[in-house]
């Protein structure tokens, strides 16, 4: 076992980067062509390198009417969905006339390699990543970089790559999501600890998850590193074998399978909590609900944050763009919209869903867990868990 | 010849180049996962399944358009045009959309559940999805049938009824081996679109070959994606000398000669209840779906989905851009391939396939890394390497319809214009132009139908803001809107509804 891993290690670390130094040579070659056609590829500055413009942010919820003005243009590459951030986008543009956000919307994993094969003529200035996972890929594979001191300082370690390649601006715990009319019981009937979902002969044949997202590899991840990589490989194996767990390879149509409530649909999915929200946001009488584990890897606390790519145009807009993000107002739209919780301290959390503090989410540095993603991927393929 | 060879030769380089980025990527794979991915028993299982997919697709699709092609061109069939027009139009609906929609009403809890309590078998699996895939690919087939029935020489089938041949007899002996070569065009795209499909399968729960690609390409180890990926163009590779065989052109004798049409008599009634039928299936259960939940939905605001007419005019101009040079390039490739029968030019003409069989996702990347390495200032900026990134995709469509209406040329027309003094562009100017015209066309509007509906390249190369009606679709369809779909969804049939005027109108002249 010990073997393999090293040599996973190994070639994770040869094999990335003999790649990059290939793209290295093809992109030098390049660049004298490049040059020719008027590109302005011109590296304007790191963005840790500016200071802001007026206001700071710290952990203290700070206005945007205190922070500097936004003017020109941005691009960003989203993984998330328009209904999680236009509102702050829009918000954003409505209040500074000078900003432009062009705005590109694709599946998250498409985004990250796109960013990674663009190499330096990268067009985005940031992603926006609901997966820590996708943000840390970009972190290792040296596609973003540092942010401003402030802006790390303002976000707790755990929500943030430690050396601020990345920040983390909401925040969701994982749930188990329910159809109201179908389960029988209530919310507190779900056990508390999400390893017993594998043993409990209530959930055999409906229950359902999506292995391919990202947060469910940080939730095995996170299992790996609480109770053991022997007893999370049972538990994905028990899933599998005795609950015949029915799996999604996309969170939306899992949350409308549970909403819709067929003979054969799931009753009971590992998921999301925002996937409920937006079906009770569409239909406030759909049969879905949401409940919680406690303390253990089945109520992950998980971010969506951003990274800055390498070479961006406008270096002190990228950041003062980020600060409007962790600023009061930002940390709110989050919260509105998609029924998230804040990342930074004094922002109140003002929703439906239970205190952290009753939760007790275990608390990990969700960019470098001890297993890395592409063992945890291979975990669930040796498990049977795939899509 | 020579400069032809040359030009069909740079054409089938340029849309086989993304996969040398495919080529490159594998090497940088570590060989013992490689192996153990290759050839674990996994991988044999979704390999048999995938296959199994691409068969049944195309046996079905085979067995819905041939008979839809029949009965639109070789029966008194009233409204003719109309109900070549359902028949074809399932093709602009992207299947994993159809999917959805197909879920949303005969589903369990879905819309005929809920208002009549009726419970229809659950649609999933492999079977489901080759249910769907079928209802949205067999239009390959009948749009190829439906050309080579028209160009055939139907007076032959009077003929042979003449000669006391019955109805089926006739079909098999004398229509059949006219029409096989376009059976055979068609079926080959339905079958590299059953195995390069992602969406449905997955909306599905099948477990297929794009599975892994897809699962290894959400793990961002883009290498194994790639390593996978050729293994898949391998599997198309023996498809398509397969069909090189099936699809073999004893040189079609062209002709116009009308012969009689089958009276329907009281049959045509139910002829058009099963046209009607499949339409019902493939273009009112999605629009009607979606314009549901534009009545019933009370969602918040998502400002950025909000209906706008450029949505309309981005999608028909990528479209017809696309078309434009995907038929500039296949003239080349097809009129050669189609006049020498040598072993290059069908190799040549074959390449082009290759493009159409690699899922969606892994021709964006290659051409993100090429764009990006070339022409970096064209990259994101402007429609360029868009509209290449579709031709690449999309090119044999084209390919095939022309190099069919290339066979049906009657050597001799051009040996007389030679001998009467014209040159070799002149030849071609005014008397071959004119007579591959119709397949060009078609294929055109093949390229067309299918640009329209292209999702993972377009997100992926659009200009950075650029919104499609498509994209627009799956937006909304991600943020579980889909109130935002509906205006999106019908506008796409109805504009490529007016698209296949532009070909039933030529077949008239």
């Amino acid at each position: 076992m010990h073997q393999r891993d090293d040599d996973r290690t190994q070639r994770t670390a040869t094999g990335r980067r003999r790649f990059l130094a290939a793209t290295g040579v093809s992109v030098a070659g390049l660049a004298g062509l490049a040059g020719c056609l008027g590109d302005d590829g011109e590296s304007a500055g790191a963005v840790a390198d500016v200071g802001p413009r007026e206001a700071s942010v710290d952990s203290e919820a700070v206005s945007w009417d205190d922070l500097g003005d936004l003017e020109g243009e941005l691009t960003i590459y989203s993984g998330r969905t328009r209904d999680q951030i236009d509102p702050v986008f829009v918000a954003l543009e409505e209040e500074y006339d000078g900003l432009t956000l062009n705005v590109d919307y694709d599946d998250n994993d498409v985004q990250v390699n796109q960013i990674l094969q663009e190499g330096d003529a990268v067009a985005a200035d940031l992603m926006y990543s609901q997966d820590p996972g996708a943000l840390a890929e970009l972190e290792r594979e040296g596609a973003v970089q540092q942010l401003p001191e402030d802006v790390v300082d303002a976000v707790p370690e755990s929500y943030r790559e430690p050396d601020g390649y990345w920040t983390g601006v909401s925040g969701r715990v994982r749930s188990i999501l329910y159809n109201t009319e179908r389960w029988d019981g209530d919310g507190d009937d779900f056990p508390t600890d999400i390893m017993e979902f594998a043993t409990d002969d209530r959930f055999e044949g409906i229950i359902s998850t999506r292995p391919n997202s990202g947060t469910f590899r940080g939730f095995i991840q996170a299992m790996v590193e609480l109770e053991g990589e022997e007893e999370t490989r049972e538990w994905v194996r028990a899933m599998v074998e005795d609950q015949d767990i029915q799996l999604f390879s996309g969170g939306s149509d899992q949350a409308e399978a549970i909403e819709r409530g067929g003979d054969d649909d799931p009753v009971v999915a590992l998921g999301n909590s925002y996937y409920a929200a937006r079906i009770l946001n569409e239909d406030p009488d759909a049969p879905i609900d949401v409940a919680f584990t406690e303390n253990d890897p089945g109520c992950l606390f998980s971010v969506a944050g951003v990274g800055v790519t390498n070479d961006v145009g406008d270096p002190e807009l990228v950041a003062e763009f980020v600060r409007h993000l962790l600023a009061e107002e930002g940390q709110e739209f989050m919260m509105d919209a998609n029924g998230e919780y804040p990342v930074v301290e004094d922002v109140d959390y003002v929703g439906d869903l239970p205190d952290l503090e009753e939760l007790e989410p275990p608390e990990f540095d969700l960019s470098d867990f001890d297993m890395d993603l592409e063992e945890a991927q291979d975990l669930l393929s040796e498990e049977g868990m795939t899509v | 010849m020579t400069i032809l060879a040359l030009l069909s030769g740079l054409v089938a380089f340029l849309v086989v180049s993304p996969m040398f980025w495919l080529f490159w990527q594998a090497t940088t794979v570590e060989a013992t996962r490689a192996y153990d991915l290759v050839v674990s028993s996994r991988t044999a299982w979704i390999t048999f399944n995938s296959i199994t997919l691409m068969v049944l697709v195309t046996v079905f699709s085979i067995l819905l358009g041939v008979p839809l092609a029949m009965l639109t061109t070789r029966t008194d069939l009233p409204y003719p045009r109309l109900w070549t027009i359902v028949a074809a139009l399932p093709l602009v609906i992207p299947s994993y959309i159809g999917a959805i929609a197909f879920a949303g009403m005969f589903g369990p809890g879905g819309e005929v559940d809920t208002l009549f309590g009726a419970t229809i078998p659950r649609v999933d699996g492999l079977s489901g999805a080759v249910l769907i895939i079928t209802l949205y690919t067999y239009p390959y087939v009948f749009l190829t049938t439906r050309a080579a029935l028209l160009s055939m020489d139907n007076s032959l089938v009077d003929a042979a009824r003449t000669l006391n041949a019955g109805p089926l007899e006739a079909f098999r002996r004398v229509t059949f081996p006219q029409i096989r070569p376009g059976i055979a065009a068609g079926a080959l795209l339905a079958a590299l679109y059953a195995i390069s499909d992602f969406g449905t399968p997955a909306f599905m729960q099948a477990d297929v070959f794009t599975s892994t690609i897809y699962w290894e390409f959400s793990n961002f180890a883009v290498e194994y994606a790639a390593l996978l990926a050729l293994q898949l163009i391998a599997i198309v590779a023996i498809v398509l000398v397969i069909e090189a065989g099936i699809g073999r052109d004893e040189d079609v004798a062209g002709g116009t000669a009308k012969g009689s049409v089958v009276r329907l008599g009281r049959w045509k009634w139910p002829a058009m209840g099963f046209v009607s039928f499949i339409g019902f299936l493939t273009l009112v259960v999605p629009v009607a779906i979606f314009t549901n939940w534009l009545f019933r939905s009370e969602g918040d605001p998502i400002p950025s989905l909000e209906f706008q007419p450029e949505f309309a005019f981005n999608s028909v101009y990528l479209a017809l851009l696309a078309a434009l040079v995907a038929c500039l390039f296949a003239l080349p490739v097809a009129y050669y391939s189609g006049r020498s029968n040598s072993l290059v030019s069908r190799i040549l003409e074959r390449a082009t396939y290759v493009g159409f069989a690699v899922p969606g996702v892994v021709i964006g990347l290659a051409l993100v890394f090429l764009g990006t390495r070339t022409l970096p200032s064209f990259y994101r900026e402007g429609v360029a390497l868009l509209v290449f990134a579709y031709v690449v995709r999309f090119l044999p469509q084209a390919v095939g319809t022309v190099r069919s209406s290339v066979l049906q040329i009657d050597d001799k027309t051009i040996e007389a214009a030679r001998t009467l003094n014209a040159g070799r562009l002149e030849t071609f100017r005014r008397i071959t132009l004119p007579l591959i015209m119709p397949g060009l066309i078609a294929g055109g509007v093949l390229v067309f139908l299918t640009t329209m509906k292209e999702l993972p390249v377009t997100l992926m190369l659009q200009p950075v803001g650029m919104d499609t009606l498509v994209s627009i679709i799956w937006g909304a369809q991600d943020a579980l809107a889909y109130r935002y779909a509906a205006v999106p969804a019908l506008l796409l049939v109805v504009i490529s509804g007016l698209s296949m005027l532009v070909l039933l109108r030529q077949e008239e002249v």
